[in-house]
């Protein structure tokens, strides 16, 4: 096996897992599926996906703007690439919007509902648009694919090239708008975001450190393509990006200094709290380390090096995203979010997916547009070996996925075992949190949690039983509570008969109180004179209502649910059943065909008590 | 202008506000814990009363939406589905929503909740009983305060009367009516006895309205983008130009 079936059978299995997790996703909802709380209803589909996502494909632009844009035609063998990174980039973040928007089909309702003091609105507008730039921009090199050779595609394949420039430029321009706005999204929560991160300029670092960020997305993935593809990496192209990268870094620790210190915020750079810390760690990694070590020459032309500073720029600054999106919001005290690992995989299938669309892409169109390789991967293809069916020996021709059977057998071994790891509420919904069932009483006073308030109110099981039978009748009088046909009951409130209880109790009624005690001359009957007019100065409740209140032992209510009709029942016969089998020597007397028609016909049957009209045998009592 | 003020000196922390809300808005009884945060607001409450501890005294501070007069939910809004009425009210489009969830983010007191639950989740919050107020009658958690702790009325009125409580009894309160001037002014008012802080995300919130801090960098974009486009034309087509003279030039020297 060679590495690329490898790495991209890893892609499968992760894109696999976030098939799995994404039907859970849409159908179960946020809540089922996410950490997401009202304390932090922004997670790390917005900050990794999004955030990090479009900062991750600012190469596309920066390339095209150096090669276009600067006439510098040494970085042309990467721009092929590049854009193709920022158009799966692209596509990948609108991907992880829809898995974290609560409403994704209402994606497109930015285009007809206009509030343009929106950032959100803007970038919304921005990205729509670079994407269909990127799309035309990616497009010619598509359109040189020997199947697309119909007329009508290669007149637009000349329109567009000749378009190229001006695409280019309404593409940086639409970058550098939506590459700041996504830090100006943060701007209306001074209040939220920690001093260390926000700034009035928090869209100038956003932009600049996206430029730095993206140089190095580019040279990391010339790495990896010369990984997989068996590249020669030209390593002065790279130490070319990497100077530029060096300077734009500075640039951004210059901007984010100077602004700490024109806002005097350097003290909390040394305040020694976690917040500090985790600064000083992203601004080493995404910026001060790589920035100095590349600006010399020596170690910008040698490879390892290079290879350790673009992944600590782009660890670095995604580290940058997730931190102002998630790590330094304000939290309410001891709520701290952690993605679950189903928030994870969907952002690892993205990535995977991007990957594996970018490796068909590398196979089959000119992604890698040097002469001298190409000469050698056509020779290498002429040596490969042509497929045949076997038995008929007809040729296959060349398949569009290749190894599909070895994928296959991943997708559909990974999806099962997702599935079978999929936590019940990710399966059922929401569930309420399950609550200890107190074995039913069928004739003293209970505490039942009637309003659901986790407060116990006293129930009064027998003269339920005896009103409610002669009401509905035996049966149905039990049923009224303890519901036979529910499986997984949630709880019957109090109010769903007694609509009157619909409200926790223990409101004290001012106003009645009053007129029932003969208006303001009755003041001090309550509160005690001379005194502020207050709770606390005014006499208990029990000092005129002894009656209201019995002398139980107070606590809280520990069951919500009322059994089921069988269960209840079942309580009721079962023990003494299993009383007089011993007593009788009888071990069919607790069985349940002894009291159920067997087999049973009809749903009616199920309940029917056969020996219950003539009951064989006289009830002794095991005391006697 | 309409508002709500709240006397936190004269609540008795009796909880039928939220009962009345509770009733008035439809929502379920009962408690439900989960996804909810420690202030007692979430998808099905929109106020909540929050019990603070003054020197082994209780006081009770009741939690709802602001109606901030300019509102950072509104300005934050992707597709305008939360936005001001001419009563004072901040209320919510279901329809024109997306789910984005930057109004939960950008609200400084923290009071948008989302149906965390559902698979069609919406957000919800309190909209001051706009349908009722409409019609003239007071939001729900007014009607039911037995205590009067909590009076509905017109905005400036709602000042005056804050104003004249705290000039009659400047013992009894703090010298200032919260939501006069913060983020420039919120149609929720409170006088209090203690300082309500926790309210928010953090004290001091200052009298700048929210959105003017986007909308410093917001109006920069026309001019950004012009410039940008400017630019890189310019550059290109100088750059191009020094190359094809050049170009002559070695044609002509050859």
């Amino acid at each position: 096996m060679n590495k690329r079936l490898i790495v991209k059978s890893i892609l499968w299995a992760f894109a696999s897992v976030g098939l799995v997790v994404a039907w859970a996703r849409f159908s179960m909802g946020l809540g089922a599926t996410t950490a997401l709380t009202d304390d932090t209803p922004w997670g790390l589909w917005i900050a990794f996906d999004v955030m990090g996502g479009v900062a991750l494909a600012a190469g596309g632009f920066v390339i095209a703007a150096a090669v276009y844009i600067f006439h510098l035609e040494k970085y042309s063998p990467i721009l092929r690439p590049a854009v193709l990174t920022a158009f799966l980039g692209y596509t990948a973040v609108v991907i992880g919007l829809l898995f974290d928007l609560g409403l994704p089909w209402r994606i497109w309702h930015a285009t007809i509902f206009w509030q343009h003091h929106s950032v959100l609105f803007e970038v919304a507008w921005c990205v729509m648009l670079y994407l269909t730039v990127l799309a035309l921009e990616f497009a010619p090199v598509a359109l040189e694919h020997p199947y697309l050779q119909w007329p009508i595609l290669q007149r637009i394949h000349k329109l567009l090239k000749w378009l190229t420039v001006p695409l280019v430029i309404t593409g940086i321009m639409l970058s550098t708008l939506h590459q700041s706005s996504l830090g100006s999204l943060f701007l209306i929560m001074p209040y939220r975001l920690h001093a260390l991160w926000y700034t009035p300029i928090i869209p100038a670092l956003f932009f600049v450190s996206a430029v730095g960020l993206g140089l190095m997305m580019v040279t990391l993935e010339a790495f990896a393509s010369s990984w997989l593809f068996h590249h020669k990496i030209k390593t002065d192209l790279l130490a070319g990006l990497a100077k530029a990268a060096s300077i734009v870094l500075y640039i951004y620790l210059a901007i984010r200094f100077v602004d700490l210190a024109v806002h005097s915020k350097l003290g909390y750079l040394f305040e020694g709290s976690w917040q500090s810390a985790l600064f000083l760690f992203e601004i080493s990694i995404s910026a001060l380390i790589p920035a100095v070590l590349l600006s010399f020459s020596k170690i910008r032309h040698r490879l390892d090096a290079l290879f350790a500073c673009s992944l600590m720029v782009v660890f670095g600054m995604v580290l940058n995203r997730l931190n102002v999106g998630i790590i330094a919001i304000e939290k309410s005290p001891g709520n701290v979010y952690f993605p679950t690992w189903m928030e994870i995989s969907i952002s690892l299938a993205i990535v995977s997916g991007a990957a594996l669309v970018y490796i068909f892409c590398a196979e089959n169109f000119r992604l890698f547009t040097d002469e001298k390789e190409e000469k050698k991967s056509i020779e290498k293809r002429q040596f490969e070996q042509p497929v045949f069916d076997a038995p008929s020996k007809v040729w296959l021709g060349d398949s569009l996925v290749q190894n599909i059977s070895v994928f296959s057998i991943i997708v559909v071994s990974v999806i099962s075992i997702t599935a079978a790891m999929l936590p019940s509420k990710a399966i059922s919904g929401y569930e309420r949190d399950p609550v200890p069932v107190r074995k039913a009483v069928g004739w003293e006073t209970i505490k039942i949690d009637g309003n659901r308030t986790g407060e116990f109110v006293l129930f009064n099981h027998k003269e339920h039983e005896q009103r409610l039978e002669k009401i509905h009748g035996e049966r149905e009088g039990c049923l009224a509570c303890h519901h036979a046909s529910i499986p997984q009951d949630g709880p019957t409130g109090c109010y769903e008969c007694h609509s009157d209880m619909h409200l926790s109790s223990n409101i004290f009624d001012h106003e009645f109180h009053q007129k029932a005690l003969q208006g303001n001359q009755s003041c001090t009957q309550c509160h005690a004179e001379g005194q502020s007019k207050s709770r606390e100065s005014s006499i208990a409740c029990t000092e005129c209502h002894q009656s209201m209140f019995q002398k139980i032992d107070t606590g809280k209510a520990d069951y919500y649910i009322a059994r089921s009709y069988m269960n209840a029942m079942h309580d009721l016969c079962i023990p003494c059943h299993q009383e007089q089998s011993q007593i009788l020597g009888d071990e069919n007397i607790p069985k349940c065909a002894f009291c159920h028609v067997h087999p049973p016909q009809t749903n009616e049957d199920r309940m029917q008590k056969k020996n219950v009209d003539a009951f064989p045998f006289s009830i002794q009592n095991g005391e006697n | 202008m309409k508002g709500i003020l709240t006397d936190i000196t004269k609540c008795v922390g009796c909880g039928k506000c939220v009962d009345g809300c509770t009733a008035a808005n439809d929502l379920p009884p009962g408690s439900v814990k989960q996804y909810q945060t420690r202030d007692g607001l979430s998808g099905e409450r929109f106020t909540s009363v929050l019990h603070v501890d003054k020197n082994g005294q209780n006081r009770f501070v009741r939690k709802q939406c602001r109606h901030c007069l300019e509102p950072a939910c509104a300005s934050a809004c992707i597709v305008g589905a939360l936005h001001t009425t001419e009563t004072g009210a901040v209320v919510y489009e279901e329809g024109k929503c997306i789910g984005c969830r930057y109004c939960m983010m950008a609200c400084p007191f923290g009071i948008p909740r989302y149906e965390w639950a559902e698979a069609i989740p919406y957000v919800r919050k309190c909209s001051l009983c706009y349908e009722r107020i409409k019609q003239g009658g007071a939001p729900a958690c007014v009607e039911a305060c037995p205590e009067k702790a909590t009076i509905f009325g017109e905005r400036d009125e709602l000042l005056a009367i804050a104003k004249d409580r705290i000039d009659k009894h400047p013992d009894q309160y703090i010298g200032k009516v919260f939501g006069e001037k913060e983020i420039g002014g919120t149609s929720v008012m409170y006088i209090s006895d203690i300082p309500l802080d926790f309210l928010a995300w953090k004290p001091d919130l200052g009298d700048n309205p929210l959105p003017q801090y986007t909308w410093a960098a917001l109006n920069k974009v026309p001019g950004v983008a012009l410039g940008m486009a400017a630019a890189m034309t310019g550059i290109y087509w100088i750059i191009e130009r020094r190359m094809k003279l050049q170009e002559e030039q070695e044609e002509s020297n050859a």
